[in-house]
């Protein structure tokens, strides 16, 4: 059986827990094409007029995998931390994504860890179920999904983008090392499925790479830091990716490496307005150079280079003036 | 004479300046672009060709504004730069120890922030082109007023009338209302005048520390309803240099005079080129479903330049041609 994931949204955190996970259970996966301008022509006719601009690439991923796939994995992801929850789009997605036409059968699974991390397990349990009734099947490869998937946050913890992990796991590359740290470096904050996805964020990371910077995103830092940082704030966010990018911005701000700081924001997103916000104002009161991106589907690129340009242009030119 | 020539090819004009050896304005030459900026850069170099005194020679020359790469293509530049650091490169010269730059341009409005001769904060206008220069212009057409006379009707005014600035198109439709009701013309402008500065300062120049002294340029510089409404909003003299209309280019060629200096040669192609036939075309590369639109431009049948191919397909075939 053929298992079709979304290249999109929480694919760049979750995909080789899942994919390990089919695959232990006999299941080949299949991913949909890279992120294109058809894929989200078709999202946009297809989406529904309020959501934001990655949610509208969602629907052109699910549509790219009808004819590829048997089956659909479409979980609906309420919260991955305790005491935190994602974004209510997520909540809803399985009942957008329901009503397109002529879609192969969705696996709808509810994944809530707002309570404890039992939970998981019994999610799990129910979409093993779909290939196999033996208990001790599904609970091996969920262990070695999760083995998987402690793998992949590790490497991303070393330094790596998701695409350069997941081709190391893959075995597609050479280990080699990695890039120092000596030139200029940006840290990089936004929705993983915006910086990540090279159409969305009109490949800002090997932009700025091949401007000289090296680019430090939020899944660079470990959880443990991420939240003691984040606990800084009066009062915790309520979204894990918001908390996510705070904890690495604060963290970041502290360390006399970083030359600048970018954040990425959607086009009406609205945790992307408040981070972005929250952010702004800890990088000015600690005198780091802030750029604020917003990225909606208008595929001028002329607008964001000037900024990227001018924005790496003032950093270099602070640097030169006074001292790092 | 010997110096250096600075290009700013923007939506709305095309701009060219000389530059002498001290970085001191010999000649301006400024062109509305008419949708076709590759005729008025050659119509441009041509007027300057001929303005300029015999035995002038062109030591270097620089290209910034939205249409920057096709121009550098065109006539050779030897920097291409983005217009908010070539706008800062111009100003901190023309006046030492600018603190503030508002620059109003045909669709782009930007602020940008110095603090000892070093850029410390920029911000550009994100989706909405209210309040920029084009708006303008089509509001003294609908009006039947030259643009040239916008500001000194609006300095008329006793007491303005308060237009809703947010967006160009409900500043419009509030507009004909109040003329509607029987205010005067007069009135009307300097209400206009203000509205776009309340959004400007609301949008661009939001959460932005404005110190004197502040200048400001750009084409909507040229209006005095717009300096006299920014003056009453921030409390402090505006300066407006003497050749504010073209900054962008005379960064362009500062930059340009740097490079140069540097390399020790310039690039620059030589006046014939207004002589030479330029075209542009583009086409969709149906190589994979990322269907880039390919532009290409041929000078005198000969392609010289290709952009907009994600893959580089394209744009390095050229290079490898060139190379054999």
């Amino acid at each position: 059986m053929k298992i079709g994931i979304p290249r999109s949204l929480l694919y760049y955190y979750y995909y080789p827990l899942w994919r390990v996970f089919f695959e232990e259970l006999g299941a080949e996966v299949v991913l949909s094409s890279h992120s294109a301008k058809g894929i989200l022509a078709a999202g946009l006719k297809n989406a529904v007029d309020e959501v934001c601009l990655p949610v509208k690439m969602f629907y052109g991923h699910v549509l790219d995998l009808v004819g590829k796939a048997d089956m659909i994995f479409l979980p609906r992801i309420v919260s991955v931390e305790k005491r935190e929850y994602i974004c209510p789009k997520f909540l809803g997605l399985p009942d957008m994504i329901r009503c397109l036409k002529n879609l192969p059968p969705l696996i709808e699974v509810d994944i809530n860890l707002y309570k404890n991390n039992k939970d998981f397990y019994s999610a799990v349990k129910n979409i093993g179920n779909i290939f196999t009734k033996n208990h001790l099947d599904i609970w091996g490869a969920c262990l070695k999904a999760l083995k998987a998937q402690k793998k992949y946050f590790k490497l991303m913890q070393m330094g790596l983008m998701p695409s350069e992990a997941l081709a190391l796991i893959e075995g597609r590359v050479e280990d080699k090392s990695l890039p120092d740290g000596e030139k200029m470096n940006i840290a990089l904050l936004g929705h993983p499925y915006n910086i990540y996805d090279p159409y969305i964020s009109m490949d800002i990371i090997n932009r700025f790479r091949a401007m000289g910077a090296v680019v430090a995103t939020a899944e660079h830092v470990s959880g443990k830091i991420v939240r003691n940082y984040a606990a800084r704030l009066p009062k915790k966010l309520f979204w894990s990716l918001g908390n996510r990018m705070i904890g690495a911005a604060f963290h970041y701000l502290e360390q006399p490496g970083i030359s600048g700081m970018v954040h990425v924001a959607a086009f009406g997103c609205g945790p992307d307005s408040m981070t972005g916000g929250i952010i702004e104002r800890y990088a000015h009161s600690s005198g780091i150079p802030f750029l604020n991106l917003t990225l909606d589907e208008h595929t001028g690129e002329a607008g964001v280079m000037t900024r990227l340009e001018a924005f790496l242009d003032m950093v270099r030119w602070r640097k030169a003036a006074f001292g790092s | 004479m010997k110096g250096y020539i600075g290009i700013d090819v923007g939506s709305v004009s095309i701009n060219i300046i000389f530059i002498d050896d001290g970085g001191v304005v010999a000649d301006a030459i400024y062109l509305r672009t008419q949708g076709q900026p590759i005729a008025m850069v050659q119509k441009g170099l041509k007027e300057l060709s001929g303005r300029l005194p015999a035995g002038s020679k062109v030591r270097g020359v620089g290209a910034t504004g939205s249409g920057r790469n096709l121009a550098g293509i065109i006539v050779g530049a030897d920097a291409v730069k983005n217009e908010i650091t070539a706008h800062a490169i111009a100003t901190s010269q023309v006046v030492p120890g600018v603190q503030t730059i508002l620059e109003i341009g045909g669709q782009d409005s930007k602020i940008i922030i110095l603090r000892n001769g070093v850029v410390t904060d920029f911000a550009m206008n994100t989706v909405c082109a209210a309040g920029t220069g084009s708006f303008l212009d089509q509001q003294a057409a609908r009006l039947n007023i030259s643009i040239d006379q916008f500001g000194e009707i609006a300095l008329q005014s006793g007491s303005s009338v308060r237009i809703a600035g947010r967006c160009a198109v409900f500043a419009e439709s509030d507009m004909i209302h109040k003329q509607q009701m029987g205010c005067g013309l007069p009135d009307i402008l300097a209400g206009l005048c203000e509205a776009l500065v309340r959004n400007y300062l609301n949008n661009v120049g939001k959460g932005k520390e404005i110190l004197a002294p502040v200048v400001f340029q750009g084409g909507v510089a040229a209006n005095v309803g717009m300096i006299r409404a920014f003056e009453q909003a921030l409390g402090l003299p505006i300066k407006v240099p003497p050749y504010y209309n073209v900054m962008g280019a005379v960064g362009a060629a500062l930059l340009a005079r740097e490079t140069a200096a540097k390399k020790g040669y310039s690039l620059f192609k030589g006046f014939g080129i207004s002589d030479m036939e330029y075209k542009t075309g583009s086409f969709e590369c149906p190589g994979c479903s990322n269907l880039c639109e390919v532009i290409q431009v041929t000078e005198d049948g000969r392609i010289i330049a290709r952009w907009g191919d994600r893959c580089g397909k394209w744009s390095n075939a050229l290079r490898e041609e060139k190379i054999s």
